[in-house]
């Protein structure tokens, strides 16, 4: 993964708290792919330790944890003045235990089984930092997208899209070369009435192609097949 | 009126068994009555008669039998009084006759000759023409050295009658008066009774599985009533433990089924996005991942249920327009629909107040456009509407689809029902959309119905109480 440059010399360090070894791996490696320093505790004892020990950028907390449960540790990081962002992890996804949490702290909530990418997404958010663009223009290849105006360029080109369609683009244009999922784009673009309403993006996707993409030689929507899709200059393949 | 009620059948038992005893002893009563006056009136005319007999035996000794007749008018004057005296000699000769009665209540000739019989006291009705009926005594004797005599004394039987006929007229009006404010008194009688059952199916009604932890009131009155309570309690408890275990079992297999997903869906994922392997070694990767994906989307839906079940959607209740609602939701979907060439039409005229949760109704809509646009063939139409029917916000969607088969009818709205089993395969969704769209309007006090011909479309109708000002409370 390439395309998502760290642009700071600080090198960002985040806990991760979960017990599931196999998920931590993946996250651990996804994560020291996007080259942040990655710290691991499997039980809540050692979570604890590590997070009141170490001065983090992020924790990421799982809640069912052995020894400690993750929403005890938000409630030790937070009782001790910390201000450290905190994403909860977890298989659970009960409306309680989701506002317990955020009243205890937590920054954002993931519920299993998430997309890496959708994780990655958040992480960004919550650290502020990363080529999540703020500028006015987005520019992709030849794609130029006003957020002020809404109004998209292809070539200098002007092209009319329907308010749902530039949503669309422009959700994907924020982070160039990273695969959204079905579910992210929903989220953002719909709202969650449409979870497992995946198809619709598709026919979206397929209308935003035949504006955007079949005019011209050079195609930019990209479709990862089981993934999502990704808004690319035409480098990658 | 139910008649198979217990209500209706302890009263018209109660009725019919005190309707009976009264009858019974009504009919006894009357015959009772009846039998005595008649032997009273006879007694005293077989001591009328015995006197006459004596009197007879006193002057035929003396003076004959001719002057007999004068003694007897003087002594009795039976036309005055009305009675009937007749004297007859054993040869058939008539002795004395009593006159017409002063009221002319009948004709003594009328009275026929009786037939002779040996026993020296007896009795007869006559019937009279006129339709009187006379009780006559009559007592036989025979003077010691003359003839035997007969001696008849009479008189109507009318005033028996009348006064007979008086009571069996009050008791026959009064008798199903009776009846009638005993059944009513066994009715408010039983009413009382059954109270505190009303009471319990009340409450037991009010049980549903959100308050399984609720009981039931007691009477603590060592009856059968308070036995019923605590057997529906305990039932209601071995129901709570049930449903309890259930909802930790979806948690448990909540965590235990995501966490594997999880650990799939990350490992793919780096397969898929990764240029190092071969495009269609990243195509078949996809595939598995479209799968897991799908996995994981059924595990949603599910725990979408247990949340419902749990509740969830009578959380964050606000008021909004359903009409509003339904026309964006339909704007926001019209593209799917576009692509199979599916004309949305939508008649939402005024606003229609609801309140709920608002992302849980949509998602109402949602599914419902949804399942109308997946089977609803290539050209169709889907048609919308929200009206307002007795006091229910009504939202109605309906398509000229393929239909619904009436045999797998009933059973849409089950969890993972497919009408067509050999869609499974092909389909993205579990069979849990419409299991979602009833758990909702149920926990909105509302309710979903289907309706369909097969080969000319469906209509789903969603009911949910209308919100007005009256009901804020």
């Amino acid at each position: 993964m390439v395309y998502s440059l760290v642009k700071e010399s600080h090198i960002m360090r985040i806990l991760l708290v979960e017990d599931e070894k196999k998920v931590a791996d993946i996250i651990v490696r996804g994560l020291k792919a996007e080259r942040y320093a990655v710290d691991v505790c499997h039980d809540g004892e050692s979570g604890w330790e590590a997070a009141n020990t170490y001065d983090y950028d992020l924790i990421i907390l799982d809640l069912m944890l052995p020894g400690l449960t993750g929403t005890e540790i938000l409630e030790k990081v937070r009782r001790k003045n910390s201000l450290v962002p905190i994403l909860i992890l977890t298989a659970r996804d009960g409306m309680g235990d989701k506002i317990k949490n955020f009243e205890t702290g937590a920054d954002d909530y993931l519920t299993k089984p998430f997309a890496f990418a959708e994780l990655q997404v958040r992480i960004k958010a919550l650290l502020r930092r990363g080529p999540v663009s703020r500028s006015s223009v987005l520019r992709v290849g030849d794609l130029e997208i006003d957020r002020l105006s809404q109004n998209v360029r292809r070539a200098g080109e002007k092209i009319e899209l329907t308010a749902k369609e530039y949503s669309l683009l422009e959700y994907l244009a924020t982070q160039p070369g990273r695969v959204f999922s079905r579910t992210m784009i929903i989220e953002h673009v719909w709202d969650q009435s449409f979870e497992g309403l995946t198809n619709i993006v598709d026919v979206y996707v397929r209308h935003l192609r035949a504006k955007v993409d079949d005019p011209f030689p050079a195609k930019l929507l990209r479709t990862v097949r089981g993934v999502g899709y990704s808004l690319t200059d035409g480098a990658q393949t | 009126m139910n008649t198979r009620s217990i209500q209706f059948r302890l009263v018209t038992w109660y009725a019919g068994l005190l309707a009976g005893i009264f009858l019974l002893l009504c009919a006894l009563l009357y015959l009772n009555l009846r039998h005595f006056l008649e032997n009273d009136l006879r007694d005293s005319q077989l001591r009328r008669a015995q006197r006459i007999a004596d009197t007879l035996v006193l002057h035929i000794g003396q003076t004959g039998e001719t002057t007999f007749a004068s003694q007897v008018k003087e002594l009795y004057e039976p036309e005055i009084s009305g009675r009937y005296i007749r004297i007859t000699r054993d040869d058939g000769v008539v002795l004395y006759v009593s006159g017409a009665p002063k009221d002319g209540s009948y004709n003594p000739a009328d009275v026929p000759a009786l037939p002779s019989s040996s026993a020296a006291e007896f009795s007869r009705k006559i019937k009279l023409p006129g339709g009187k009926t006379l009780l006559i005594a009559a007592l036989n004797f025979r003077l010691p050295n003359h003839a035997a005599y007969l001696v008849e004394c009479g008189y109507l039987l009318d005033p028996v009658e009348t006064m007979l006929d008086h009571l069996f007229l009050q008791l026959a009006l009064g008798l199903p008066m009776a009846v009638l404010v005993a059944a009513g008194g066994g009715y408010l009688l039983v009413r009382r009774a059954l109270h505190p059952v009303e009471q319990i199916t009340r409450k037991a009604e009010k049980i549903t599985q959100h308050n399984l932890s609720e009981r039931l009131p007691l009477t603590c009155t060592g009856d059968e009533i308070e036995r019923l309570s605590h057997s529906l309690n305990r039932m209601i408890a071995r129901l709570d433990d049930a449903f309890q275990n259930s909802k930790r079992f979806v948690a448990d297999a909540s965590h235990d089924l995501r966490t594997p997903l999880t650990i799939l869906r990350g490992e793919l994922e780096n397969f898929a996005d990764d240029p190092r392997f071969e495009p269609e070694m990243r195509d078949r990767v996809g595939s598995m991942l479209e799968e897991v994906v799908h996995l994981g989307k059924i595990v949603e839906q599910l725990f979408t249920l247990s949340r419902l079940d749990a509740g969830e959607a009578q959380t964050e209740w606000t008021r909004f327009d359903l009409s509003e609602l339904t026309k964006t939701t339909a704007e926001q979907m019209s593209l799917l629909a576009e692509d199979k060439g599916i004309a949305i039409s939508c008649d939402v005229g005024q606003s229609m107040p609801v309140k709920g949760n608002q992302v849980r109704l949509k998602q109402v809509v949602v599914n419902l456009l949804d399942n109308a646009i997946k089977y609803t063939q290539e050209k169709g139409a889907i048609h919308l509407r929200v009206l307002a029917i007795n006091g229910h916000a009504v939202l109605e969607v309906e398509d000229n689809g393929a239909g619904i088969p009436p045999g797998a009818l009933p059973h849409v709205f089950e969890r993972f029902y497919r009408v067509d089993p050999a869609r499974s395969a092909d389909s993205e969704s579990a069979g849990l959309g419409l299991s979602i769209v009833k758990s909702i309007c149920t926990a909105h006090g509302g309710e979903v119905e289907a309706q369909s011909t097969v080969g000319k479309g469906s209509r789903f109708r969603v009911k949910l109480p209308l919100f007005s000002d009256d009901n804020l409370s």
